[in-house]
């Protein structure tokens, strides 16, 4: 849950202007085969979206479900470790 | 009479309204359980969960002993020795699942009847139940002390806050059959205990 929340804020972090795969892996410190699992977890579950879905250079945004879900992960972030017990 | 029956609705309020914040935790830690699977939120989710229903209960047992034997202690005991009883351990209960949830990661004439009335709280007060709750809550609250101490966060510090005013409440509620005055008091540092619980809950969700 930790691995797709970070690479969700790393994507959201460069806002409209997405986020290629090789930043993303660095930013969730991932091993590439893993990358590309949660990547396509994290598409299947529509919480980001390809940019361009035609263009070879894949670049990923953060979908408004995307947003709305890393913002309850921050509430329930808080709330968990305020008790001392990390997700 | 009047003032002693006062003080025990005054805590039959205060005691409802921290088992509603205790519920309001529960669904959170629900909540926080589901989206995770930390097994650890599950602990604090039935900790709270069986807190609120030891408060619910000692509510309604209480009430339920005013209204039907008013000041007979000695009718009502058998009703007012199993709602403390059930309620003690129901808190201690609910502290020993904090314990494990919150444990740090391996790498707490009127006036005369008035005071027969407040010898009523010394009958919803079992010492020996009291002094168990105080040490398992001393346990959570060193846990909690360590977990303030690594993080410096806010949302930890009301964690601390809440559960060490739960621990004073269980120390003032320990010296209620010497000193029955302590009762409200103890009463009072329970209900800001939860408050502060409440806070965090409202500070945490704020997320812009």
């Amino acid at each position: 849950m930790r691995i797709l929340a970070d690479m969700m804020r790393a994507i959201q972090s460069e806002g409209e202007e997405g986020l290629g795969p090789t930043k993303i892996l660095y930013a969730a410190n991932l091993s590439h085969d893993r990358l590309t699992q949660y990547l396509e977890e994290l598409v299947e579950k529509e919480l980001i979206k390809e940019k361009n879905p035609e263009s070879e250079n894949r670049i990923y945004l953060l979908t408004e479900k995307g947003r709305e879900f890393l913002k309850e992960f921050v509430r329930i972030e808080r709330f968990s470790e305020a008790f001392g017990i990390e997700i | 009479m009047q003032a002693g029956l006062a003080i025990i609705r005054l805590d039959l309020v205060f005691e409802f309204i921290s088992g509603i914040i205790a519920l309001i935790v529960t669904y959170y830690a629900t909540k926080a359980y589901n989206l995770t699977g930390q097994k650890r939120l599950s602990d604090l989710s039935t900790g709270f969960l069986v807190l609120s229903a030891g408060m619910f209960g000692r509510v309604i047992g209480t009430w339920y002993f005013l209204i039907r034997f008013g000041t007979d202690f000695e009718a009502g005991g058998v009703v007012i020795t199993i709602v403390t009883i059930a309620y003690g351990m129901s808190r201690i209960m609910a502290y020993i699942l904090f314990v494990i949830a919150t444990r740090p990661p391996r790498h707490h004439h009127q006036e005369v009847t008035g005071g027969s009335m407040l010898l009523l709280a010394t009958f919803l007060v079992d010492p020996g139940l009291e002094v168990v709750a105080i040490i398992v809550l001393v346990v959570v609250v060193l846990q909690t002390i360590v977990n303030y101490m690594s993080t410096r966060s806010k949302f930890a510090r009301y964690v601390l806050i809440g559960f060490f005013l739960l621990l004073l409440s269980h120390i003032m509620m320990a010296q209620v059959v010497e000193t029955p005055g302590f009762y409200l008091l103890s009463q009072a540092a329970q209900l800001l205990g939860f408050l502060s619980l409440l806070v965090l809950l409202v500070q945490a969700g704020r997320v812009e």
